[in-house]
């Protein structure tokens, strides 16, 4: 299984990388996944590979992508050639008429990819305040509600109990619902 | 044993450092290297082991702290990242013709692409330079393993070890077993040795041939007795092709033949680099028809080996000289070499679509709120003709605001902007001037320059851009903070105006940058007084870091589309991510998702249309 997790420094990408992982080696499989620190996280484009099973290297090859998480429109977008063929895209959407761009839906038609649009930053201001920071978990419940990836929901929301610090533990839970009710109210 | 879990490469070697008994540990901070001294604080805390833990001022320092505490026979390690290898390349070249006596390991963490440095410079070059042996990590586990091995090998030669991860291995994120701390039961006990300890001439006539026998005996212990680090992976059958392969460059290569599932490529890895064991390459190389060699950055295996005519490499350019080597430049570089076709590229029509949609890649910029955006603004309000020499630090991002226009390195704001004014001086100009620097880059190498400039009388204004953190790296503490690593330790504040004073400079003034109009009237006046008094005049600029979250004042805020007529002001010269621009509109415009209400931007509009939205003040 391996994973594209993109958005913008500051998004909190790498507690998902942390929680995937988390999962993954409590169920005893080996993980390797690549992370950056340092000034690409001064707001600029964010990346994250992260793989499960009997793999060596911490990066995922363009086209073989089996998950993408865009915690932003624009950088989903960008970075959707790392999918294979049928591959899952969840994208957090916030002007959604891009999609209809008629080469983007081509690329989308041609590899087969599922995409899942979730308006988390419209969710967010609706149910909780418009507290951007539960961004990184809310696209966790999302990639669960709409059976994605390989973690239960169950498992996600273990994790994240267990490494979200205490004081925001009630409001990290409420943004995993938050987006896993979303595909599955649906 | 057995107790597996998941860390960040930089975390699986800070965890080798405590197990290996390693009591000394110095660094100063720097990507992708800034991860491993808190996690060696905090494995220490964990294991209770006594590991004094510190961040030096620099490097230079972190280095010759560590180097002595091993003369002492303890085992010590000092932590940096490639260019930070350049500043303490003085003592590391002094240092490696010592017969040490405690194990000495120097971590120098390389950059290759660059993803946050100034060179993508390759720091086993630097062992190759000093003549000491060299561990290249293909993995987290491996680079912990090899912590051990260097400070093993380190007390067998008695010289200084380097352990070299690149940035894929510092921060890939993966499963790493757990050990125990090895009791090595040492105590301080340095023996004076004059012959020993102090690098006079007449010695370095014994130590140099000394060096050059130890590192002879290394190479042949390469070539035997570290099969776990180089091996060879071989084809089934005979192979179509080689592979030399080094770093994260191995694991990769070692993915891609499994996806493709191919048995007709073999592997050597190669996990220590220098000095290179020649003799199982040419035994390698003389197998095969046809050889590829990939490592990062530059030529380091390459070009120990006698003959390299045969290999595809960077000597011919088969192997690109510059970048990171990515898994696609990788696979591209293997078909390559089989003489196969290149995957197409399937992705023209998300080219296109990105094309119409103009989504480019978001370059990063200071925090909404970062005082230092204020600090420039303030800086150009107030001297438009200037030159603006500057450092490395978040602060170097103020080139988004045209505020930065020279970066060298650590510490260069100042000696540039004293290059500057002899340069135009020598014109009979006075050429306004205002170097700009951060707390730690100031104690790092900034105090320097400053003594250097009042004591030759040059005219410039210095602004210490001081937000209480080194903030760039993730928020290390340093010399204007106070704070040390290790639970119950602790330091102490040295005052940045006392050092300014100290250093003779008389015009010292501490200001709010939130307050634009109060600093600018500071930065005029600071160039008035540089100028008639012939003396660097200094302003620090003081508020904390946005990441260290303190409580302030928040000023909600709202762009009135009335008063804005889409000059781009605010976007050229403040630049803030929560105040875009909107081109369809021609509007600037509030983004709620990143705008922290700090109400600066109100002082920004000359137009008046960036307003406190009423009754929304805290």
């Amino acid at each position: 299984m391996q994973y594209i997790i993109v958005g913008l420094g500051g998004q909190g990408i790498l507690f998902t990388s942390r929680v995937l992982g988390h999962i993954a080696v409590s169920r005893g499989e080996h993980v390797t996944g690549s992370e950056v620190h340092g000034m690409a996280q001064r707001g600029g484009s964010v990346i994250s590979h992260f793989k499960v099973g009997e793999y060596e290297s911490p990066l995922v090859v363009a086209g073989s992508a089996d998950l993408l998480i865009a915690f932003d429109q624009n950088e989903g977008i960008r970075n959707l050639h790392f999918l294979r063929q049928g591959g899952i895209a969840i994208l957090n959407v916030h002007a959604p008429e891009a999609l209809e761009n008629p080469h983007l839906a081509n690329f989308i038609a041609e590899r087969g990819i599922r995409l899942q649009a979730i308006p988390g930053y419209d969710l967010l201001r609706k149910e909780m305040e418009g507290r951007f920071l539960f961004m990184n978990v809310l696209m966790l419940g999302a990639m669960c509600g709409a059976g994605a990836g390989n973690a239960s929901i169950e498992e996600v929301r273990a994790a994240v109990e267990k490494l979200a610090p205490a004081k925001f533990k009630a409001d990290n839970l409420k943004a995993v619902d938050l987006g896993y009710s979303y595909f599955r109210g649906k | 044993m057995g107790n597996k879990v998941i860390l960040l490469g930089n975390e699986a070697i800070a965890r080798g450092i405590v197990e290996a008994g390693c009591e000394v540990a110095s660094a100063y901070p720097g990507t992708p290297s800034s991860e491993i001294l808190p996690a060696v604080a905090r494995f220490a805390d964990e294991l209770g082991t006594k590991t004094a833990v510190e961040w030096s001022v620099n490097e230079k320092v972190a280095f010759e702290v560590a180097a002595a505490a091993s003369f002492t026979g303890k085992r010590a390690c000092a932590v940096m990242k490639q260019v930070s290898l350049n500043v303490a390349a003085d003592p590391l070249m002094s240092v490696a013709h010592f017969d040490l006596a405690g194990g000495f390991l120097v971590v120098s963490a390389d950059d290759p692409g660059p993803h946050s440095s100034q060179t993508e410079q390759d720091s086993r070059f630097f062992a190759m330079f000093a003549k000491v042996p060299c561990f290249d990590p293909a993995s987290a586990q491996e680079a912990k393993d090899m912590v051990f091995d260097a400070f093993d090998l380190s007390e067998k030669y008695h010289m200084p070890v380097m352990l070299r991860p690149a940035v894929r291995v510092d921060h890939c994120r993966q499963d790493v077993e757990l050990g125990e701390v090895m009791d090595l039961g040492r105590n301080a006990d340095f023996k004076k040795d004059i012959r020993r300890w102090v690098c006079l001439p007449a010695h370095v006539k014994i130590n140099h041939p000394q060096l050059n026998a130890k590192i002879d005996a290394v190479r042949e212990d390469f070539e035997k007795l570290y099969g776990r680090y180089n091996f060879e992976v071989p084809s089934k059958g005979r192979a179509r092709l080689g592979i030399i392969a080094g770093g994260v460059s191995f694991s990769i290569v070692m993915d891609l033949l499994k996806a493709w599932g191919r048995e007709d490529i073999s592997v050597l890895k190669i996990g220590t680099p220098h000095p290179l064991p020649v003799k199982m390459v040419e035994d390698y190389i003389s197998r095969h028809d046809n050889v590829l060699v990939l490592e990062e950055t530059y030529p380091v295996i390459e070009m120990q080996l006698p003959d390299r005519t045969r290999l595809k490499g960077r000597w011919n350019g088969f192997v690109p000289r510059a970048g990171e080597l990515l898994p696609e430049v990788i696979r591209d570089l293997v078909l390559s070499a089989l003489g196969e076709p290149l995957p197409s590229e399937a992705a023209g029509e998300l080219k296109a679509a990105i094309q119409d949609l103009k989504v480019t890649p978001k370059p990063p910029m200071l925090c909404p709120g970062c005082p230092h955006r204020a600090s420039f603004f303030a800086m150009r309000k107030a001297l438009p003709t200037g030159i603006y020499p500057s450092d490395i630090g978040c602060y170097t991002l103020g080139v988004n605001q045209r505020d930065v226009d020279t970066t060298i390195d650590m510490g260069a704001s100042l000696t540039s902007a004293s290059g500057f004014y002899l340069a135009y001086k020598t014109d009979g100009k006075d050429q306004p001037v205002v170097a700009t620097i951060g707390d730690s880059t100031f104690f790092h190498m900034g105090i320097l320059g400053l003594v250097n400039a009042v004591y030759n009388r040059h005219s410039f204004v210095l602004a210490i851009l001081d937000n209480r953190i080194t903030a760039m790296t993730g928020g290390q503490s340093n010399p204007s903070i106070g704070e040390k690593l290790r639970q119950g330790d602790e330091g102490r504040q040295v005052d940045i105006e006392g050092v300014v004073r100290g250093c003779g400079v008389t015009f010292v003034k501490v200001v709010e940058p939130y307050d634009t109009k109060d600093s600018a009237d500071v930065f005029k006046e600071a160039w008035e007084f540089a100028k008639e008094h012939r003396e660097p005049a200094v302003v620090i600029l003081r508020h904390p870091c946005m990441l260290l979250r303190q409580k302030q004042a928040r000023v909600k805020v709202r762009v009135n589309p009335d008063k804005c007529i889409g000059c781009k002001y605010c976007t050229n010269f403040f630049n803030c991510p929560g105040l875009p621009f909107d081109e369809a509109a021609k509007k600037a415009g509030i983004d709620e998702r990143f705008c922290v209400q700090c109400g600066v931007c109100i002082q920004v509009c000359p137009h008046g249309a960036i307003e406190a939205v009423e009754g929304e003040e805290e």
